[in-house]
């Protein structure tokens, strides 16, 4: 019985009594029985891709892989829309996600604790809480951690230096601290070098803080100083915004951060010293710890920060049966919500195919978008779809490359709004 | 013990609740050669094409029209040109049939 006949049946049932037996009603339910896949899969981070990941495993492999999905939070807290925090048009409450669904829906076991070490020989994970779990397939979704800034300062404003690039507290301190700017205010934003999570995100940053100094406290400045040689993503988009739209922004490259002094408010850089009211300093980024301090070589791509994988299954080039999804792994793809749904779809193919001892699916394909508010009521968008290369191993863009709109308009704007809604549904229910 | 037509409404009635969300397993589409293509639309379409957007139960001629004449539009003005650009006229018939069997 496929969804349509479901819903048909339900009416029917309703209407003239229930007559089809009761095993066809109970199979209609979203993990489809055995599918001669079997084996035992720990995810280890509940984000864009670990969750996506979850669910996939479940829905494309059936009841014969089991599933525990290990996150320290019981909340997520979306980073896309996070922007729209700090101006007030949304609220982090409104991006939160729990894992009611991956558990009722698609029988994911979920534990509230992390991650702390790896054992690729007896094939286990310890955790936090001083349990162990056994795998047979682990996949690594952890998302980032950020290098420690050269800060100096009393404490109390050492405090008031944050990223808010990670959806959480830190976005609530800099919604205050923006709320509390006057017309007379500057808000600094510092760039790192790429790659870093989610290539338009700053710039959004930029145009929505500029937006909102000019549409409620009539004035105020954004300075961005960016670590990189030019705009990384969407340069004719943001290049007329920061020109034509947002004229209070002041646009800096090559700006490489050295130091921030917190009591003067001011940010050094490699083409000056900046002062601001706001300092909103984004750190360099590398994987998540248990990557990256694992013991185990996994970020073993050219800058020793990010994990090598395989881009057929994403497992890991340093350890078998070790995937690494989303902005932890180190590819050509960007590093962004929407494509760490699209990877994980990949690994948990590959994954499946595995537990049939089939090989991985030779043509994988992810795709990445990210739609970008530019004021409270226009958005842009950069999309681009991949394919995979096998001479060289890689993804690469496939057909028209990497797009951005053509323009910044009121319906790119609703567009984005039924994307979220898609893609988070797509990734948590 | 719970009668048996107690126990359908009860499931039904979960059911019902978490219809909007929820995937389903779908004896037509599973292990469909066009799946691994068509989960690069769910996350803009929804999981198995039931979201905003909705392309579930589409024909499959009504989809590969729409695909075709959007993947020949390259002034890429919409976000679907470059999507449908990035399928072969194969993966494309692919991807329609999955979604026509949703
Ligand atoms: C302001 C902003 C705007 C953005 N806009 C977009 C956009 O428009 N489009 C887009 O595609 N992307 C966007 N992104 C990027 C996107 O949010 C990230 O790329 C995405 O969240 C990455 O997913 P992930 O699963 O790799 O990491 P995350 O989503 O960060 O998830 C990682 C999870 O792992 C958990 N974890 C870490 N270590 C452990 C451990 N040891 N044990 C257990 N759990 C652990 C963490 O608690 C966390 O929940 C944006 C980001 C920001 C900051
Ligand atoms: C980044 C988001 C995004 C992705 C990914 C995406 N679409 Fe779309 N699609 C849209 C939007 C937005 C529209 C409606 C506006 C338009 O025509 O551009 C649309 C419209 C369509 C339409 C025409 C209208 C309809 O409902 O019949 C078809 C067919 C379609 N998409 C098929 C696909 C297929 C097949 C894929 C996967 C290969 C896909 N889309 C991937 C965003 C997306």
């Amino acid at each position: 019985m496929n969804r349509r006949d479901f819903l048909r049946y339900l009416s029917m049932g309703a209407a003239a009594g229930l007559t089809l037996p009761l095993e066809q009603v109970l199979a209609a339910a979203a993990v489809p029985g055995n599918t001669g896949a079997n084996g035992r899969v720990v995810v280890v981070g509940g984000g864009m891709a670990g969750a996506a990941v979850a669910k996939y495993l479940r829905l494309w492999g059936g009841t014969g892989v089991k599933v525990t999905l290990v996150e320290p939070n019981a909340i997520y807290y979306s980073n896309i829309f996070s922007n729209k925090v700090l101006t007030g048009d949304t609220t982090l409450a409104k991006l939160a996600y729990n894992y009611t669904a991956l558990k009722k829906n698609y029988g994911i076991e979920v534990k509230t604790t992390s991650v702390t070490a790896i054992d690729p020989t007896s094939k286990q994970v310890k955790l936090a809480d001083g349990g162990t779990l056994p795998y047979e397939h682990l996949v690594l979704a952890p998302g980032i951690t950020f290098d420690a800034l050269s800060v100096s300062g009393t404490i109390g404003n050492k405090a008031k230096i944050v990223h808010a690039w990670q959806a959480g507290p830190q976005t609530v301190s800099l919604q205050a601290q923006v709320k509390a700017m006057t017309n007379k205010d500057t808000f600094i934003l510092t760039i790192p070098p790429k790659p870093y999570r989610c290539p338009p995100g700053p710039y959004e940053r930029a145009c929505v803080v500029a937006d909102y100094l000019t549409r409620v406290k009539k004035g105020g400045k954004v300075i961005v100083l960016d670590a990189n040689n030019g705009i990384l993503a969407e340069p004719n988009n943001f290049g007329k915004a920061f020109t034509s739209i947002h004229k209070n922004i002041t646009y800096v490259p090559n700006a490489i951060l050295n130091s921030i002094d917190a009591d003067t408010g001011t940010v050094n850089t490699a083409v000056g010293s900046f002062k601001g009211k706001v300092i909103n300093a984004i750190p360099a980024q590398r994987a998540a710890s248990i990557i990256t301090q694992s013991g185990l070589g996994l970020a073993n791509d050219t800058t020793g920060k990010w994990a090598g994988v395989d881009l057929l299954s994403y497992e890991s080039t340093a350890v078998a049966k070790i995937h690494v999804i989303g902005d932890s792994h180190a590819s050509g793809q960007p590093k962004a919500g929407h494509i760490a749904n699209a990877e994980a779809k990949v690994c948990a193919d590959a994954i499946v195919r595995a537990m049939r001892g089939e090989s991985p699916n030779p043509n994988p394909r992810t795709n990445s978008a990210c739609y970008t508010p530019i004021t409270k009521t226009t958005a842009s968008w950069l999309s681009v779809a991949f394919k995979y290369d096998p001479a060289l191993k890689t993804m690469v863009p496939a057909g028209a490359g990497v797009v951005e709109s053509a323009t910044i308009n009121k319906d790119n704007y609703e567009e984005m709004n039924k994307w979220f809604s898609n893609l988070m549904s797509d990734t948590f229910a | 013990m719970m009668k048996i037509p107690d126990m359908v409404a009860k499931v039904l009635l979960t059911a019902v609740v978490a219809l909007p969300a929820v995937a389903f397993a779908n004896p037509a589409t599973l292990n469909h050669p066009g799946r691994t293509l068509a989960a690069n639309c769910f996350q803009c379409h929804g999981t198995d094409g039931y979201g905003m957007e909705s392309l579930a139960g589409e024909s499959a001629a009504e989809i590969v029209e729409e695909m075709l004449e959007m993947k020949w539009d390259t002034a890429n003005k919409d976000i679907m040109n470059v999507h449908a650009q990035a399928y072969t006229d194969e993966e494309v018939a692919l991807i329609a049939d999955y979604f026509s069997k949703q």
